[in-house]
């Protein structure tokens, strides 16, 4: 460390300043419109009025579809996450062996993470359509199916097909989160492991779990964020549709907010689920926190 | 010498192992896996019903017919179809319809001669094949009872290319199906729904030399109507067959590994993952290069496009792409160059000096990287509107570049971190001031880590979609990611203009992401954050 002998005390102050600006303004600044707006009575065309109280929030709970939207966003991402963080975890322990074309492979895999989420999308948006549909065709084609299946036939379905699309971008962020974790284990503990005669699964319990544990951790807190605030997916694929029986709560506010012109609630929902996010990355600060200090 | 025995055993296993699954596929594909049935006779009666004279009379006609067929050693079998109607009299009437039919149980091999388009695939796999057996002869002779490890190099040559050829063989197979299935079955029932007339006469010798050794001539035409075509699910034992095959070649190959078979699958499973991974990207090439009309083709199956249009590339240019890549390119680089601009000092006070507060700030980062712009979609956009930035590309470059400076900065840290401070410290003292240090000294050492958060940050604001919807309603000022939602209206989606404009926004951001890839790994692990 340099130490600031002779200098002024606010020289590295100085250093912060222009990413603290870029921060406040860009970050914080709405963060606090998103505030005032939700305790704000707010016409249609957008004027605000004034102190509103809970109203907005009051609206926001008794909305029709709020009940169906928050049950939604829970699914979405406790199935997105969960799923994907086991996928990616045995995908990374795969791609952890030596093998040749290791790179090639993993330089695939990578794919899915460097596209953009309206593209992915949109792709398996045509995949799955039932009238000329990719996977229809292969199916046919192969003889595996006889006639063509209607693959989005109630919304049920077609929400379960956006939830595995998320979990299908998501994986390589898990897998290279894994990945980058795993590598760090010594090899020699594995080798005395099986000396002393310690099957697979003990040696997947004792040894590369609680090692791969900090990096799985943020990447699931991570997960979970990111995730809740997936907006393209469901936004190409669906739209919410039918009568946001697909909503998440990122579409539905978006939806409220911008077609149907009900801004307080949408205001209200979204400080929700900024205090929602909070409280994730509120676990995701105290992890990385402590890894710091164990560093 | 106890491991040479061992592997010597394991050797003989192999190659056994190697020789069965090429016997079996062998086996496989001279059983009849074609079943077709054609009807070569038919003869209908009015006004007949089952039993009466009328129909006794034409049932003897046909068998007499039928007669004549088992004579030419065909054979052949009568079915009879009943159709009762009541006509507009109120009267019942009935049609009988007698059909002789041949059933054929062709096999593998005959398709192979009959010149069919999809027995190119099967010689190139039959090659293959061949070339890998001999191959893996050529590779074991003599050497049956040499551990592997011991192996000349040439002999292991040799049983790679075997083992190469083999695979080529197994993803084959899939590929010979799909050209199998959609000649037969999709071509098949075009012709006969008279959809088709061009290349007829081609088809009907195809199907004549492959079906009757050509003896049917002219009334291949007419038996083609009538074809009734079901193969059996038993090709798809042919995979299993090749992976025996190549299990035990690998065997051969890598003698010195544990368990040959747990490798295999474990290659079964890479490639399987790549596959599923791959398989959205090559739909959106071949369908980018498909006419519209193709696009919207169910039985559309060509491992390529039947005719690449490239009029769809100078159709999306017309549309405005050129536009939309070149706004997306100025705010990614705009966004990424702010963020650098911010982050990089930001980042070395954090590593290389001590403040009160530091702790805080390193917190205040993290927080200010939890929450993605789309929770505060409405306050953005409220923002903007008050700074006068809606509609604007500046907007966007703030706030890619404030969403993604937590990134940049715990990056950057990292790798400033891993430097040592020894180099500054003596160019301080050479006489260097601290920014002079920084740029001169530390920028470059740190050259990959730079980089690989340059690129990172880079394809986020690529990839951003939300804040622009929000932001940006002008066409012309509109990114790739919203530009490209131009082509897919309510009620219409082009897809192929969609995925040609995909493509071009997919391409440069997977060649950039490929480039940190290595770096990746490491970032993360120090970094512990996804952009």
């Amino acid at each position: 460390m340099i130490k600031n002998n002779g200098k002024k005390w606010w020289v590295p102050y100085l250093w912060l300043l222009p990413s603290i600006i870029l921060i406040s303004v860009f970050v914080v600044f709405p963060i606090l419109i998103v505030f005032r707006l939700s305790f704000s009575e707010i016409s249609k065309a957008g004027v605000v009025g004034g102190f509103a109280g809970f109203k907005n929030y009051i609206d926001a709970v008794h909305l029709p579809a709020f009940r169906t939207v928050m049950i939604n966003t829970f699914w979405w991402v406790i199935s997105v996450v969960g799923l994907s963080t086991l996928l990616g975890f045995i995908i990374a322990m795969v791609m952890n062996q030596k093998f040749r074309g290791r790179k090639i492979a993993r330089s695939i895999l990578i794919f899915p993470w460097a596209t953009s989420l309206v593209i992915q999308a949109s792709v398996w948006n045509y995949i799955i359509k039932y009238e000329y549909g990719s996977l229809n065709s292969v199916l046919l084609n192969l003889g595996i199916i006889k006639n063509a299946i209607n693959w989005r036939s109630s919304y049920q379905i077609e929400f379960i097909w956006e939830c595995a699309v998320g979990i299908f971008v998501t994986i390589p962020f898990v897998t290279f989160c894994v990945l980058s974790g795993l590598q760090s284990i010594d090899e020699s503990l594995y080798e005395s492991a099986r000396v002393d005669g310690a099957g697979f699964w003990n040696r997947l319990f004792s040894i590369t779990l609680p090692l791969v544990r900090p990096s799985l951790s943020v990447s699931t807190v991570l997960n979970i964020i990111y995730v809740f605030n997936s907006f393209p997916i469901i936004y190409t694929m669906t739209k919410g549709a039918p009568a946001n029986k697909t909503d998440t709560m990122i579409t539905y506010l978006y939806m409220l907010n911008f077609y149907d012109r009900k801004k307080g609630p949408a205001n209200a929902l979204s400080v929700i689920g900024f205090l929602i996010l909070c409280l994730c990355s509120g676990i995701y600060m105290i992890t990385v926190m402590r890894k710091e200090d164990e560093a | 010498m106890k491991g040479n025995a061992q592997s010597t055993a394991a050797g003989k296993r192999y190659f056994f192992l190697l020789i069965i699954g090429i016997l079996l596929a062998c086996l496989i594909m001279s059983l009849p896996l074609y079943t077709v049935t054609v009807g070569i006779f038919t003869k209908k009666s009015s006004n007949t019903f089952v039993g009466d004279e009328k129909y006794q009379e034409v049932l003897a006609e046909v068998e007499e017919v039928e007669k004549q067929y088992r004579d030419q050693g065909m054979e052949v079998e009568i079915s009879e179809d009943v159709t009762v109607r009541t006509n507009s009299k109120g009267e019942e009437t009935s049609l009988v319809a007698f059909t002789i039919s041949q059933t054929m149980n062709k096999n593998v091999w005959s398709f192979l001669s009959s010149g069919m388009p999809s027995a190119r695939v099967l010689y190139i796999m039959l090659f293959c094949m061949a070339a890998a057996v001999i191959l893996a002869f050529a590779g074991c002779a003599g050497t049956m009872n040499t551990a592997v490890k011991e192996l000349p190099g040439r002999c292991r040559r040799l049983r790679s290319l075997s083992c190469f050829f083999l695979l080529i063989d197994m993803l084959l197979v899939p590929v010979f199906i799909l050209m199998n299935n959609y000649l037969f079955w999709r071509k098949t029932s075009l012709y006969q729904a008279d959809l088709v007339t061009e290349g007829r006469d081609e088809w009907y010798g195809i199907l004549d030399s492959f079906l009757f050794q050509g003896r049917m001539g002219e009334e291949a035409g007419n038996a083609l109507k009538n074809l009734n075509v079901s193969h059996s699910p038993l090709l798809w034992v042919l995979l299993l067959c090749f992976g025996i095959a190549l299990a035990g070649c690998a065997g051969l190959r890598f003698g010195a590994l544990e368990r040959p078979f747990l490798r295999f699958l474990l290659y079964l499973f890479v490639i399987t993952i790549c596959v599923i991974t791959l398989y959205p990207y090559y739909v959106m090439l071949i369908t980018a290069f498909r006419s519209n009309s193709e696009a919207l083709d169910m039985y559309f199956l060509h491992l390529l496009p039947t005719k690449w249009v490239w009029k769809n590339l100078s159709d999306i240019i017309e549309r405005g792409v050129p536009q939309f890549l070149a706004n997306s390119l100025m705010i990614a680089g705009g966004a990424t160059g702010l963020a650098m601009l911010c982050g990089i000092p930001a980042a070395f006070a954090m590593a290389r000096m001590n403040f009160l507060g530091k702790k805080f700030f390193l917190g205040f980062v993290i927080m200010s990287q939890m929450f993605s712009p789309v929770v505060l979609l409405i306050g953005i956009s409220q923002l903007m509107s008050t700074l006068g930035l809606n509609d604007n590309i500046w907007g966007l470059i703030f706030v890619n570049a404030a969403f993604n400076q937590a990134f940049a900065i715990w990056l950057l840290r990292g790798t400033f971190i891993s430097i040592s401070p020894e180099m500054e410290q003596a160019a301080r003292i050479d006489g260097c001031s601290t920014i002079g240090s920084l740029i001169r000294i530390l920028l470059p050492m740190a050259a990959p880590g730079i980089v690989t958060t340059l690129i990172f940050v880079f394809i986020n604001a690529w990839n951003e979609y939300t804040i622009s919807t929000v932001l940006i309603t002008t066409a012309s000022k509109k990114p790739i990611t919203v530009g490209i939602t131009q082509f897919s209206s309510f009620n219409m989606i082009e897809w192929q203009y969609l995925f040609a404009a995909s493509l071009l926004a997919t391409i440069p951001v997977v060649i950039l992401f490929m480039f940190i890839e290595k770096h990746l790994t490491s970032g993360l692990t120090s970094g512990g954050v996804k952009g």
